[in-house]
């Protein structure tokens, strides 16, 4: 009952919070005028006319408010417009690219929780230990490497001076590797992944380890190994998931980031995703675009946040009377 | 009464902290006894190391925190020669232990049902569905109203002294032969604490347990305990049988101790009123405790070998233990 | 507690005679921080950044915009004893604009963090100290720029800002793209300040000697501005520090993908320009890589330093 009107809420403010962005986004591409004025500005053999048919194409024309709930209508049809330069659906694409993004950034995150797990617990239960001091120092130069610097690192060691792995794309251009599609995209997917995953896990193991280091000190943990529950249990079981309280709104927060610094990554490893899309929207101003990619990741990342405070909900049933 | 066997016997207990500042000696040396079905009352200010000690029975002090020396004989077998799965498979099911804080002794997270079944089937390789009953019952006896809704509810959902009762009843469960309680009702309003006391007593006549129950509160022990062990700065200053203690206690430190408790008989306000007593001075600090016996410079009675002697436990009367230069303790330069 | 009594105990040997004050919060927090390990570490990096953006000039070995060495076909040339960390594809002494950077880099950390401060703790104070309704809908507010995809929407404004003012007097203005980044960033990463900030005030607000200090009838002006606000600081000051260097990233991150100040000598250009060229000439890339790692390690430690210096948990 608590819960449901709960997540209700959360879901009335991330929809809030989509349309305040778009509207944000709106206004201010509008503020620079008509885009195809400018793209189109200082060629040959162009005259208004033109100029003017083609702003009728892309539904560019009209009043400011008129084109923001024309568009606000169309995308709840999942229909973006068209895209300028390289005329197909805004829709596909950001389908096709968005499946490329998630394709390195959920398996990242996944590993990182995995192994950001196993080293919290390593060096909560041996407090003030080699190891413990070990991971410390790990976590902490992990958590301030910048991702791309630690990608090109990647790729300088990897591709460019052991030679055994691709430095860009998500498949080879001429020869599959074990003519698979398969084992190709995986063979490229390989350092992006390491990356995002390895930043992920420094600032998770920071996280996690000091809110393990925390509730190991408490009393229930102390009462849950006086009834005689083997140390596994106790750790796995009980300690571990009050761990994860305080650090579920970080892995909210990390997802966003990376999502939000998609743009980097991708210029990094060269990977077709919607960060590289966005980029290359920017830089041509192809608006639908712009539009449609801004609108995709402001959804992921919200359903994401949405996705931890729903977690929240389960995890801690503290929550569940507010 | 045979003299059997004492269900637990500590002897020479030394548990230390390792801290950056240096060791803190929080239990020194101590002895004590427990008797099946008899409740050992253990009194002390706050840091002279009993909670540590109840710690230690179960070997889970907690680092920086060491047993560095001593036996602790329960049933006849040191439990700290014991290998840890040994001592995991004792922890719960023989000894068991109440904590003082219920509001941080159960876990936030689980259902009470959760967190008690869990216990009980893997202790006893119990199925859930055969513990549950058994939680319910037991959450009965302990008092609590519905038990099968309760089951389903969270810590946070309960009082502080209906938590103290599920503390209770977790700790009863594998019906241990020996219950350590840990200032069980300290965190509990007075009215509250009346009746958790009543209830640890009848449940320990009914069980035919043993109990420690580890308090600074002389009034709790005077209800309760059979025989009652005082400790000072983590040593025992006195042992003796309750009555013993409060009516012809020979230590020091038990007369201060009781002298500063307030009696309903004395009156404390108008033209006729009394000044409660106190022990002057502070409890020492353990990390450089003073020589000698430890209480010397807040004794009344101390005299120049009582800052250089520590006294050894010395019997005075048949179960009557003293360590105190001045009741014919031989002393010893420690 | 007990771990205080020595430089505590020195402080009251020194004041012997004088009056005896113990020793204040700033000074406690210092011997605390002194001893952290991390924390101190984190200082001198960041000292060091410091010294090298004041002291820049002397130290670099070339005019941080003189390209003669591509004249002398002498671009993207691994480090010699004339160029101590080789040249760029651009002819650019490497290290001479390593060192330069840090002066942009410090301009962008402190530029944005100042804004953030001034925008968080007036939105955070307010929602603290007033409460209710103006709490209620200010942290909604704040919550909006969490959720957002901060750095997306920068790259758009800064792009298309460029645009709008393309014929405007706004066009005359020097290094105006870094200075719309600095501020952007300043617009856009105040929300954990004004968290902080609200969680502060509305914890002081009913601290004893404030209300103590409503008693006598101060004015509202000095409960807020010489009561509260000090006592704020420290946690204030740790996500500042923590901010200097998210900031200091993210610019990099703008400048890395093309959208940077183009006649700035920042460390994120550096990685723009020579990217393509890894292959050919790393340390190019290498070198501002480090710089830009070695201040934002920096910040992080000296909050992490901070942290423990103003919260002192029980050390073991």
């Amino acid at each position: 009952m608590g819960t449901v009107r709960y997540i209700l809420r959360r879901l009335i403010f991330s929809a809030f919070l989509i349309i305040g962005v778009s509207m944000i986004l709106f206004a201010m591409i509008n503020a620079i005028g008509n885009p195809i004025e400018i793209l189109l500005a200082e060629r040959p053999g162009i005259t208004d006319e033109i100029i003017e048919s083609i702003t009728q194409y892309y539904g560019l024309g009209g009043s400011v408010t008129d084109r923001y709930f024309t568009w606000l209508g169309a995308i709840i049809r999942f229909d973006f417009g068209t895209s300028i330069i390289y005329n197909l659906p805004v829709s596909e694409m950001l389908l096709t690219y968005g499946l490329e993004t998630l394709k390195i950034q959920i398996p990242a995150i996944l590993i990182a929780l995995l192994v950001s797990v196993l080293i919290s617990v390593l060096a909560a239960t041996r407090q003030y230990s080699r190891i413990d001091f070990g991971v410390i120092a790990g976590a902490m130069v992990g958590h301030s490497l910048p991702g791309f610097l630690l990608g090109i690192l990647l790729i300088l060691l990897f591709s460019y001076w052991l030679g055994i792995l691709p430095s860009y794309g998500a498949y080879s251009t001429r020869n599959l590797l074990m003519d698979s599609m398969v084992i190709d995209g995986l063979w490229h997917m390989v350092l992006p992944v390491a990356m995002l995953a390895f930043f992920n896990t420094a600032t998770l193991t920071l996280l996690l380890r000091a809110s393990l280091v925390d509730v190991l000190r408490q009393d229930f943990i102390t009462a849950a190994r006086a009834s005689g529950l083997p140390e596994r249990r106790v750790v796995f079981g009980h300690a571990l998931r009050n761990a994860f309280i305080p650090v579920l709104t970080y892995l909210g927060i990390l997802f966003g980031l990376m999502l939000g610094t998609a743009p980097v990554t991708e210029t990094v490893f060269t990977w077709p995703g919607l960060g590289a899309l966005y980029i290359m929207a920017i830089q041509q101003l192809d608006y639908p675009l712009i539009m449609g990619a801004t609108m995709i990741i402001t959804f992921m990342l919200v359903t994401a946040t949405l996705l931890t405070d729903i977690a929240y909900v389960i995890i801690d049933p503290r929550i569940r009377l507010a | 009464m045979a003299a059997a066997q004492p269900l637990l016997e500590v002897r020479d207990l030394k548990v230390h902290f390792f801290t950056r500042e240096g060791v803190v000696r929080a239990v020194d040396g101590v002895d004590y006894s427990v008797n099946r079905a008899e409740t050992l009352g253990i009194v002390g200010e706050s840091g002279s190391g009993k909670t540590v000690s109840s710690l230690a029975m179960l070997r889970l002090v907690p680092p920086p925190a060491r047993t560095v020396a001593g036996q602790i004989l329960f049933d006849g077998e040191d439990l700290l020669t014991r290998t840890p799965k040994q001592m995991a498979a004792l922890r719960g099911r023989r000894i068991a232990m109440i904590f003082q804080n219920p509001a941080t002794s159960l876990n936030p997270i689980y259902s009470i049902g959760a967190q008690l079944t869990e216990i009980l089937t893997w202790h006893e390789k119990a199925s859930r569905r055969d513990a549950e009953p058994r939680v319910i019952e037991l959450l009965g006896l302990v008092g609590i109203s519905d038990p099968a809704t309760r089951l389903r509810q969270y810590p946070h959902e309960l009082s502080g002294g209906m938590r103290q009762r599920i503390g209770i009843a977790r700790a009863l469960l594998c019906n241990p032969s020996l219950v350590l309680a840990d200032e069980p009702t300290t965190a509990l309003d007075v009215t509250i604490q009346a009746q958790i006391l009543e209830l640890l007593a009848e449940l320990q006549a009914r069980f035919r347990m043993s109990m420690v129950l580890v308090t600074h509160d002389m009034g709790v022990v005077a209800r309760m305990a059979t025989r009652i062990t005082v400790m000072y700065a983590g040593r025992v200053c006195e042992t003796a049988d309750a009555a013993t203690i409060f009516n012809a206690p020979q230590h020091p430190y038990t007369r201060a101790l009781l002298e500063s408790m307030p009696r309903i008989d004395h009156s404390y306000a108008g033209p006729a009123r009394r000044v409660l007593p106190s022990i002057p001075g502070r409890p020492p600090n353990l990390l450089n405790p003073p020589s000698g016996c430890r209480f010397h410079d807040r004794c009344p009675e101390a005299q120049v070998e009582c800052r250089r002697l520590l006294p050894v436990e010395t019997a005075v009367a048949p179960g009557h233990i003293v360590s105190c230069l001045r009741r014919g303790s031989p002393g010893i330069v420690a | 507690m007990d771990s205080d009594a020595t430089p505590a105990a020195t402080l009251q040997a020194e004041n012997l005679g004088s009056r005896q004050r113990p020793p204040g919060v700033w000074r406690q927090s210092w011997y605390r921080f002194r001893r952290n390990r991390a924390g101190m570490l984190g200082l001198t990096l960041v000292s060091l950044v410091v010294l090298i953006a004041i002291f820049c000039p002397l130290l670099a070995p070339f005019d941080p915009n003189d390209q003669s060495a591509m004249l002398r076909g002498a671009a993207r040339r691994a480090p010699d004893s004339i160029h101590l960390l080789g040249t760029d594809r651009n002819g650019y002494d490497v290290l001479s604009r390593m060192l330069y950077g840090a002066r942009t880099a410090l301009a962008v950390g402190l530029g944005a963090m100042a804004i953030a401060s001034l925008i968080g703790v007036t939105i955070g104070g307010i929602a603290g100290y007033a409460g209710g309704m103006t709490d209620e809908l200010l942290m909604r507010f704040a919550e909006f720029f969490m959720v957002i995809p901060v750095f997306i929407v920068i790259l758009a404004v800064v792009r298309l800002f460029g645009i709008v003012v393309v014929g405007t007097w706004l066009e005359n203005i020097p290094n105006l793209n870094l200075i719309t980044i600095i501020v952007l960033l300043g617009c856009f990463e105040w929300p954990p300040i004004a968290r902080m900030a609200r969680a502060e005030f509305l914890r002081l607000k009913h601290a004893e000697f404030v209300e103590a200090a409503v008693c006598i009838g101060s004015r509202k002006r000095d409960i807020l501005l010489r009561h509260i606000l000090p006592n704020a600081l420290p946690s204030l000051i740790v996500l500042v520090a923590l901010g200097i260097g998210g900031a200091i990233l993210a610019e990099t991150m703008v400048s890395f993908l093309g959208f940077g100040d183009p006649k700035a000598v920042s460390w994120g250009q550096s990685l723009f320009f020579n990217y393509e060229a890894l292959k050919v000439a790393p340390w190019a890339v290498l070198t501002p890589g480090t710089a830009i790692f070695l201040t934002v390690l920096g910040f992080n430690l000296l909050a992490d330093g901070l942290t423990d210096a103003f919260n002192p948990r029980l050390r073991q």
